[in-house]
């Protein structure tokens, strides 16, 4: 991350008087601070749209969406968090809008009892791993398909902890503040999204390739 | 040169051949990420390596699902391009601007 990563920097500058100046002028400083924010975070953001929503279009939509809301709401920002939370928690509440205006759908709760492996074979993964770094692993089209469909599949708020939390990296204390949960309802949510994904790519047979880089890089 | 590997058929019966006792089982279901993120005490985790060492499918269980955090922690994401860059960033100013 680099440059813009502190709220008060954002602040500074546009606190600071600029006495004499013409009407236009703010309207250029405001500008130039979001020209700044958008330039810092615009690819932090698309990554997380992209595995949030699962596919180009809707990614980009919820990005500038994002962004939209960012650039009205800068003046407000006080910067009591991150700069990055704070674009992370504009895009979430986005994505659930952008959800429900698009799908109607309800959310749903998983119940661990459903996570119980009942036969032999839903234990282990049936997937190509072994002797692969995880890199090698997702060369794999059919796993790569797998797995975005199991992510897909999980209701928006488990798979939002789980890709606030193992993809972005971030804590479980940020993403609490991101989703206004406290971090044991983000460990709930993200150990049940876990075993939700491990149940999906369990129960599916996953094609064995016996030279994953002929896969090549997934676009 | 590629070998299907095929999924077995799933059942929801409890007659399977986990042999160790269930409901201890369970309790350790509860815990596997907060195990796999290495947030629990020593005692419990002492504990757990034990109840695997004598649950062979508990230890495939575990194994799966760090597999499978392992998975989405490199599960690879796409980037934008400078022109979607820009068009984007025109966009969005054009929209504030108009509102």
């Amino acid at each position: 991350m680099t440059g813009l990563t502190r709220a008060p920097r954002l602040l500074g500058a546009m606190r600071t008087p600029v006495p004499k100046t013409p009407p236009q002028r703010p309207a250029v400083k405001e500008s130039d601070e979001f020209d700044r924010l958008y330039r810092d975070h615009v690819d932090l953001i698309y990554r997380y749209a992209h595995r949030l929503c699962g596919e180009t279009e809707s990614a980009k939509d919820l990005v500038q969406e994002t962004f939209l809301n960012a650039y009205k709401g800068l003046k407000d920002f006080r910067g009591d968090a991150k700069v990055s939370t704070w674009l992370y928690t504009i895009a979430s509440r986005a994505c659930i809008r952008m959800r429900r205006k698009r799908k109607g759908e309800p959310e749903h709760e998983l119940s661990l009892d459903d996570f119980v492996p009942t036969s032999e074979g839903e234990f282990r993964l049936q997937i190509p791993m072994e002797g692969l770094s995880p890199e090698e692993a997702l060369q794999n089209k059919e796993l790569r398909q797998a797995l975005d469909q199991a992510i897909d599949k999980l209701p928006p708020k488990y798979r939002m902890a789980l890709v606030l939390s193992d993809m972005e990296g971030l804590s479980a204390k940020d993403v609490g503040t991101i989703m206004g949960v406290n971090e044991r309802a983000v460990k709930s949510r993200l150990h049940r999204a876990r075993l939700f994904v491990r149940r999906e790519l369990s129960a599916r047979g996953i094609t064995h390739h016996d030279n994953p880089q002929s896969e090549g890089v997934p676009s | 040169m590629t070998k299907k590997k095929t999924a077995a058929p799933k059942k929801r019966s409890r007659s399977s051949s986990h042999t160790h006792g269930q409901g201890h089982c369970l309790e350790l279901l509860k815990q596997l990420s907060a195990y796999i993120d290495d947030e629990l005490p020593a005692d419990i985790c002492r504990e757990i390596r034990r109840h695997l060492g004598a649950c062979p499918n508990c230890e495939v269980f575990i194994a799966s699902l760090q597999h499978t955090v392992t998975l989405c922690r490199h599960r690879p994401a796409p980037q934008l391009t400078s022109v979607d860059r820009m068009n984007m960033r025109r966009a969005i100013l054009d929209a504030a601007h108009a509102r």
